[in-house]
């Protein structure tokens, strides 16, 4: 395989950082001139959906452990972060971080066994378990059961992260998640781990023979992808104001959450980004313009659209962005051997 | 392949623009109103049954039909210079973001003078959230979830009853026929599907059938869209109480009576909580299996000598929508008949003047298609005066059985045969 000189990955890594820094600028100062609370809604699902794409891909991506299931630790980080606002009076702003830590914890404990298996079993036990969790959920009286908790409104506030109608606090808080998600993808590209992971995703054996340790490997990218899902899901908790299972730990919301990162590209760090801008404003505006009909019009556009991005760009719209990079191995290895 | 792509977005582009056009049309001096309904998903019949009832109402309330019940005159709102109702609906898609995403839409961008919904009370939780921060009224028209009116809100407004009222109509009705027959219920089976509605409507019955001194013989909660209902029917059958209360959707209402009929279990009687059971889908698809199930009901049909305006409302809606009107979609109409009445006397849609309107509204229920007393909204919102009926199915149509005073028929009761 051919290998870029160090000096030539660094350069990328530097260009993708300064990208980054720019894209979050640019997206700080979006909001200044929307007044629509519409479209600021819009902004901020599609943010919040970038983040959790991006806490998905760095398991389901950079891991290749594909989960059918994150709903569970995004429903475990609303859950936590809003029992203990209910409970204990302890503000979202810390109970997000509770939460996200539970949801990691919890990763931890559905990895544990689930990643002895592999390949497609991994996704068949990763959805089971979200959906036993979604049951149990339905039916534990103490979490609010099939009624759900309605989270209080007493004033507006940054440690209660509660706004009346104010929407730009939210876009500030959804921005800080999907780019914390982002960074977090950015330093696994570039570290040891990154490294580990691709390798094991594309050859667990060979990856074991350059002593890759899988299991703990996979139990590192699952609490890191389940912890940032527990933020995310506390944050829409806040933001919706209400949660009940149906809401926070579908099978419908895991498809959703993974859906970004395989429209915008798997294992990229650019994809989820990409995915959820497309694929979050498509929902959303083809339902507002259709929805209303009633024929379901709108789903229909909706699914049209992303079968259409499925089949032109398989590798996900991040392939855009770099056309020219990636040549085909067998053109790579001969560039290699004319230098 | 970048080419083919960017052409398609441009194709899409290209479609979709009339449409947002269209959508920012407004005539002047309509009064614009909300509408968020499921209309795609798993309930989407039942919100694409409410749009065809506020449709209806919205024609008797705008156009020259002459119905025998509040501002069924027609031509407008006369107080507002005969301005137009006009409707505004959205999906919920059965969801409660959504749900929120889409009454924040219609507030902010349609400028609607009010909201209603929504069917399921998930929904209406995050509806009747917004509605509140940008205090807009929230007409409830169907939801039954207790809850909702006990959050101290101030700007919703339920003219529907709830599940308390409605459990609590069919236990007076269990005392009164038993007190009128000699043969009381002794036991009652509880079976119900593990959503908000279901849970909360067994919380409901526990309780009643507590104070009414009634045992409990089985308390199952099973899961909704279930493909089998086999084992739950056995147990209800091991149980074999006086009376079955069930609480479902319609497929499993449908997969319930079907189980029963399989395993040769006949309940003595059934009293249903509503929902699945009064759709005609579950007519259509037990037929004679049906024949002597009971369900509360706000609305009833056949009280026609009553409510003067049930016949010509309902062939109104039935042309339009190609069935008879039932306990959801009377609801539906009710709460734009109730609301336009408020936006009448306010004389505007100045939310705090229409608030103030809502919450004095005083209808005598024979203006009204439904058996109710009337319509007046308690300090929480909540309407007051919206007595449920029971209702039998007896040769293959429903008839109003309780209270005995707007009776139909007479009840069929095989408890203690």
């Amino acid at each position: 395989m051919a290998k870029l000189p160090d000096n030539a990955i660094l350069r990328r890594r530097r260009r993708e950082l300064a990208a980054g820094g720019a894209v979050l600028l640019a997206l700080a100062v979006l909001p200044l001139p929307i007044a629509d609370v519409y479209t600021q809604n819009l902004i901020i699902m599609a943010l919040l959906f970038a983040g959790l794409a991006q806490a998905w891909n760095i398991l389901g991506g950079y891991c290749g452990q594909i989960s059918l299931g994150h709903a569970l630790y995004f429903g475990i980080g609303g859950y936590v972060s809003t029992l203990l606002f209910l409970r204990a009076g302890l503000p979202p702003s810390l109970g997000m971080f509770a939460g996200g830590l539970a949801a990691g914890a919890a990763a931890l404990l559905v990895g544990w066994p689930c990643f002895r298996l592999s390949g497609h079993y991994y996704a068949i036990a990763t959805l089971v378990v979200a959906q036993i969790a979604y049951l149990l959920a339905l039916n534990w009286d103490f979490i609010g059961g099939a009624t759900g908790l309605y989270v209080p409104f007493h004033a507006e506030s940054w440690g209660d992260l509660a706004f009346r109608t104010t929407k730009r606090p939210f876009h500030y808080i959804a921005l800080a998640f999907a780019a914390a998600a982002w960074f977090a993808g950015y330093l696994i590209e570039g570290s040891r781990w990154g490294y580990a992971w691709r390798a094991m995703r594309d050859d667990p054996v060979a990856a074991r023979s350059l002593a890759v340790r899988l299991l703990p490997s996979k139990m590192a990218a699952a609490s890191i992808s389940g912890g940032l899902a527990g933020i995310g899901g506390a944050i829409f908790a806040q933001y919706v104001g209400y949660i009940d299972p149906d809401s926070v730990m579908s099978l419908q919301l895991s498809i959703l959450i993974a859906l970004p990162a395989v429209i915008g590209g798997v294992g990229t760090l650019w994809g989820p980004l990409l995915g959820a801008a497309v694929q979050v404003p498509i929902s959303e505006v083809s339902r507002s313009w259709l929805g209303g009909a009633g024929r379901g019009s709108d789903l229909m556009i909706y699914g049209a659209l992303i079968v259409t991005v499925a089949l032109l760009r398989p590798a996900g719209l991040a392939s855009l962005l770099r056309p020219a990079r990636r040549p085909p191995p067998a053109a790579e290895a001969r560039n290699a051997n004319a230098a | 392949m970048p080419t083919l792509l960017r052409r398609a977005a441009v194709a899409l582009v290209v479609t979709l623009m009339p449409l947002a056009w269209t959508s920012s049309v407004r005539a002047a001096g309509d009064v614009v109103i909300g509408a968020v309904f499921p209309l795609t998903g798993n309930a989407a019949q039942v919100g694409i049954d409410a749009r065809a009832a506020l449709e209806t109402e919205a024609e008797i309330i705008n156009g020259h039909h002459d119905m025998p019940m509040l501002l069924g005159a027609g031509g407008g709102l006369a107080q507002l210079g005969g301005a137009h109702v006009r409707l505004v609906f959205a999906d919920s898609q059965n969801n409660p973001q959504t749900a929120r995403a889409e009454a924040e839409r219609l507030i902010t961008q349609d400028h609607v003078a009010a909201i209603i919904g929504s069917y399921t009370s998930a929904t209406a939780a995050t509806i009747s959230q917004v509605t509140e921060r940008y205090q807009v009224p929230y007409i409830s028209a169907d939801n039954s979830s207790p809850s909702l009116t006990e959050r101290g809100l101030h700007w919703i407004f339920r003219t529907s009853p709830t599940d308390v009222m409605f459990t609590g109509a069919m236990f007076e009705f269990m005392q009164a026929i038993g007190e009128r027959t000699g043969h009381k219920a002794a036991s009652v089976a509880l079976i119900y599907e593990d959503s908000i509605f279901g849970s909360d409507s067994a919380a409901v019955q526990r309780k009643d059938a507590a104070a009414a001194g009634i045992r409990v013989a089985a308390d199952i909660r099973y899961r909704a869209n279930s493909p089998s209902l086999s084992t739950e029917v056995e147990r209800l059958h091991a149980a074999d109480a006086d009376v079955l209360l069930p609480s479902s959707y319609t497929s499993d209402a449908i997969l319930l009576m079907r189980a029963m009929h399989e395993s040769g279990y006949a309940p003595r009687a059934i009293i249903a909580q509503d929902a699945g059971f009064v759709q005609q889908s579950f007519l259509d698809a037990v037929g004679p299996l049906a024949e002597g199930v009971m369900s509360r009901s706000a609305f009833a049909l056949d009280a026609t000598r009553a409510r003067p305006a049930i016949a010509p409302v309902n062939a109104l809606f039935h042309a339009r929508a190609g069935k008879d009107l039932n306990d959801l979609t009377s609801r539906d109409i009710t709460a734009l008949q109730v609301l336009a009445d408020a936006i009448g006397r306010a004389g505007t849609t100045q939310p705090e003047k229409l608030r103030a309107a809502l919450a004095a509204t005083r209808i005598d229920g024979a203006q009204t298609i439904m058996p109710w007393r009337g319509v007046a909204f308690d300090d929480k919102g909540q309407n007051s005066e919206a007595d449920p009926v029971i209702q039998q199915i007896q040769g293959g149509t429903w008839h109003t059985v309780f209270p005995f005073a707007v009776a139909t028929a007479a009840p069929v009761w095989n408890v203690g045969k």
